[in-house]
């Protein structure tokens, strides 16, 4: 176990360096870096020399690549370019407020999609797994930022229910009912996305366990309907899900920039869009980083997780892991 | 007045977004104006006879967040707009762009200027001060300026100042400014902030970025109508009335700048009433906005004027031949183009025509003396036959054996100029001239082409934040890039000439004089097709008045704050 923990970090370290150095690299080839902000006319060309090197722009990109390595491991993201504002100071907050807007949503579309799915499984064809398909046909098809403006066209602007955007009202910052209110619109538009997909997995691999032999004889065996689902079939059933649980972990801090865009959500979906846009270069560069660490931990923990719902997968023992 | 003449790169930007995250309804795409009513809209209902109330929060929006409120560091038009709340000016504009010195003005009195027209006299107000209390002092003046002009500060700001020979103070309240050369312009530099001396004097220059003056509330001192509460980032700023302010009270308590990552969502929060103001609108919901009941929409046009500029330099075609080199063949062009179409049925009847780079209706508008360009096809023929152009056996002209056929570029996402491109594309093709059209990311055109004038012809505008006519550095060829924005490699040596002439005197007059040749010269040689004036439709909230004098005015640099000091809200 400890030896397999030792060789999936070292792995997964291997990666986030990978993807450290492509990114850097990626973002750099871009054109129209943040020296074009020196582009405003009259400046003359020392002076926008001057100011590269202030930047540590004119380095050679890999002396570049190391310092910020180099700050990174002293907990520093960085400064923007453009008003030399930290980066933490402005991507922080962000990721808080993403967890709470996608964690929300997450959650409940799991509460809702699992049990759901497993009790369409039971009940494959029926009214309830035509209702979920067609919920799912319109949670696959309808652009989510569209889905949104309707959301927000009717019950903010019409019946004036609801606020329109953002996630406070100003002045009432850390009142738990007014975020509610606000979270109403957008956790519907998220929820509806995720629950889309996540009832359709659990519905069929909950048939295909139950298409198993072991369930065959445990119902020939006479056990009963109930104890089949949820002691034989359930846990097995679950495997899959959680594969797919730890592949979306990364949306959980990435967010969903158009939903946050529309709904003017703080978060770093939105930050990132709009980074891009001002060309802060250390600003996405840290986004993109915590984005591979979490997708890197969320393949750590569906591993464990495995190993817990299926006592199949041997941790650590010839590579058998998944 | 940082900005001089910049490509709408944000705009630009914006367009993109707006076309690839509101699908949908190709908002941002047509940012456009009426110039039917030049100076406000018929349906302006703000403009109030009643007495002004003191109270109440203004929530005005915006699109993108500021980058610093300290004067030196601003070039960005959210930080510019913001800095209009907490910082005055030395001298501010009249509606017409002339410099004036406002109650609001850090300036007693209006500019004096020698009789050399090389030193510029500044008075300031005895009783302005800092919100720190310290009075407002030529020494704030001087050393402004003087920060500006330092290279190791990296001002974008830089070049409105280069002018500058020396600094006096006279004493605490008067500043002489002596330039090398007589220099028109340059009043217009003063239209610009102040930084505070006694607090940034012993921060290095180039230190003073990270500097946290203009980017904390706490410790920016200012010196304008409102002071700086709040910042929470890409959320909203705050601004609120300050008791101490030495000059007379706004009526409006606080603002609020408030930040939308979305337009549409921006136009919805006006509708609901969550924001009091908004700087564009997008066309295709301009009637959806008028249609609620106390909103109004100000339709006048924008600083900005889009054109197609030739290249002139042969290394930029193939077989380094120039299509454009005669003149009437670029006559020609201009007289091929529909534009009244264009106005009519892409911009939706919200431009004005336009033969020269200087804005319909400002003092320098050359009117009538420049040479006008009306749509006709077989004129066009008759000027390209004139210029020895042949039809060839595909329909397309030649000359000398090279086909009549050029690359437009324009900017990818950009739906008003991928229209205009469209049409530029079908006009030219009914004269026998091949157009390809060709939509380039912004940023990568910028690098790659427009920077560098590498291009065979682009679509394309000039926004004109500064209300001076001159526009050496655009036209000259003491500026072919990478050094200036000819970036079409234009030369005509009696413009060259005339540029200098309009610059070299300040009697507006006599400039006037000059402008109108530059007008006649540039609109028959033709560097660019100048195709028209547009903008951007204002949407205000029903509690927002103002008196007539106090109206927005779109032609301005951040216009849409027009005399806000005098506005009021109602409940």
């Amino acid at each position: 176990m400890t030896e397999y923990f030792i060789r999936r970090i070292l792995q997964s370290l291997l990666v986030l360096v990978l993807v450290s150095i492509v990114t850097f690299g990626l973002i750099h080839a871009a054109p129209g870096g943040p020296t074009q902000i020196f582009l405003s006319p009259g400046l003359s060309q020392e002076a926008a020399k001057v100011q590269a090197h202030n930047l540590g722009l004119d380095q050679p990109i890999h002396i570049q690549y190391f310092k910020w390595v180099g700050g990174l491991l002293k907990g520093d993201l960085g400064y923007t370019f453009k008003n030399h504002v930290p980066v933490g100071e402005i991507l922080w907050p962000t990721v808080g407020n993403t967890i709470i807007l996608m964690g929300t949503a997450w959650i409940l579309s799991l509460l809702i999609a699992v049990p759901w799915g497993i009790y369409n499984s039971t009940k494959p064809y029926g009214f309830s797994d035509q209702t979920s398909s067609f919920i799912a046909y319109i949670g696959f098809a309808m652009p989510t930022f569209w889905f949104g403006i309707l959301l927000q066209e009717l019950f903010a602007l019409k019946l004036d229910w609801l606020p329109l955007s953002d996630m406070w009202t100003m002045g009432q910052e850390g009142n738990l009912s007014n975020l509610f209110m606000h979270m109403i619109l957008p956790i519907t538009v998220l929820t509806l996305g995720f629950l889309a997909a996540y009832s359709k997995y659990s519905r069929s691999s909950m048939l295909e366990v139950l298409e198993q032999d072991y369930i065959r004889t445990a119902r020939a065996k006479g056990v009963k309907e109930r104890k089949v689902i949820f002691r034989h079939a359930l846990r097995n059933s679950l495997i899959p899900i959680i594969t797919i649980l730890g592949l979306d972990l990364p949306i959980l801090v990435g967010g969903a920039a158009l939903t946050e865009r529309v709904f003017n959500w703080p978060g770093m979906g939105r930050l990132f869009i709009e980074m891009a846009v001002a060309r802060e270069y250390s600003v996405l560069m840290a986004i993109a980083l915590i984005t591979a660490v979490v997708v890197v931990i969320g393949n750590l923990i569906a591993d464990i997780l495995y190993a817990i719902v299926d006592p199949r997968v041997q941790l650590g023992k010839g590579g058998k892991s998944a | 007045m940082v900005k001089t003449k910049k490509w709408i790169a944000l705009l630009a930007t914006l367009t993109l977004f707006g076309a690839l995250f509101v699908g949908c309804s190709n908002t941002k795409s047509n940012e456009s104006s009426n110039t039917k009513n030049p100076t406000g809209s018929a349906v302006d209902t703000k403009k109030s006879t009643d007495k002004p109330v003191d109270g109440g929060t203004l929530t005005v929006s915006s699109f993108s967040d500021i980058v610093s409120l300290n004067p030196i560091f601003v070039a960005d038009s959210a930080s510019g707009d913001v800095s209009r709340f907490v910082m005055a000016s030395l001298y501010d504009l009249d509606r017409k762009g002339n410099l004036t010195a406002e109650p609001w003005s850090l300036a007693a009195a209006p500019l004096e200027v020698s009789e050399d027209g090389k030193t510029y006299t500044v008075k300031l107000k005895k009783e302005a001060k800092w919100s720190d209390g310290q009075p407002v002092t030529a020494d704030d003046v001087i050393f402004t300026i003087d920060t500006f002009r330092n290279p190791k500060v990296g001002s974008p700001g830089i070049g409105q100042f280069d002018k500058v020979d020396k600094l006096e103070k006279v004493d605490d309240q008067t500043v002489k400014i002596t330039l090398k050369q007589v220099f028109a312009p340059f009043q217009y530099s003063l239209f610009n902030q102040l930084i505070p001396y006694h607090v940034l004097k012993d921060v290095k220059p180039e230190q003073l970025k990270d500097n946290p003056y203009g980017k904390d509330p706490a410790k920016t001192v200012t010196n304008g109508s409102w002071k700086w509460s709040e910042w929470k980032r890409g959320q909203y700023l705050a601004f609120e009335k300050d008791p101490s302010y030495w000059g007379q009270q706004p009526h409006i308590d606080k603002v609020v700048y408030k930040i939308y990552a979305d337009q549409n969502t921006e136009v919805q929060a006006l509708m609901k009433g969550d924001t009091d103001l908004i700087q564009a609108i997008p066309v295709t919901q301009v009637e959806a906005v008028k249609k609620k009941d106390g909103l109004t929409v100000l339709l006048a046009p924008g600083p900005l004027y889009e054109y197609v500029a030739f290249n002139f330099k042969p290394e930029n075609f193939p077989d380094n031949y120039v299509p454009f080199t005669g003149v009437k063949t670029r006559q020609a062009i201009a007289t091929a183009l529909n534009r009244e179409g264009m106005i009519k049925n892409i911009l939706k009847g919200t431009g004005t025509k336009l033969n020269a780079p200087f804005l319909p209706g400002t003092w320098a508008d050359p009117g009538s003396a420049v040479t006008e360009y009306n749509y006709d096809p077989e004129a066009a023929k008759k000027l390209l036959a004139e210029d020895g152009w042949v039809a060839g056996s595909d329909g397309i002209l030649t000359k000398d054996g090279h086909r009549f056929s050029f690359e437009l570029q324009y900017n990818a996402g950009n739906s008003r100029r991928q229209q205009v491109a469209a049409v530029i594309q079908q006009n030219l093709k009914e004269v026998g001239i091949e157009v390809k059209p060709k939509a380039i990311d912004f940023s990568s055109w910028a690098e790659n082409n427009l920077t560098p004038g590498k291009f065979p012809a682009v679509l394309l505008s000039w926004s004109l934040n500064n209300p001076d006519p001159d526009g050496e550095q655009t036209y000259s060829s003491k500026y072919f890039p990478p050094n200036g924005q000819n970036m079409g490699w234009y030369k005509n040596e009696k413009l060259d000439k005339l540029w200098v002439d309009g610059y070299s005197t300040v009697d507006q007059n006599e400039r006037k004089k000059i402008y109108e040749e530059v007008g006649k010269e540039i609109s028959t040689d033709l560097p660019y097709v100048f195709l028209y004036q547009y903008g951007l439709p204002q949407g205000l909230g029903s509690r927002v008045k103002y008196a007539e004098a106090d109206a927005p005015e779109a032609s301005l640099p951040y216009g849409y704050y027009f005399h806000i000091q005098n506005w009021w809200l109602t409940q």
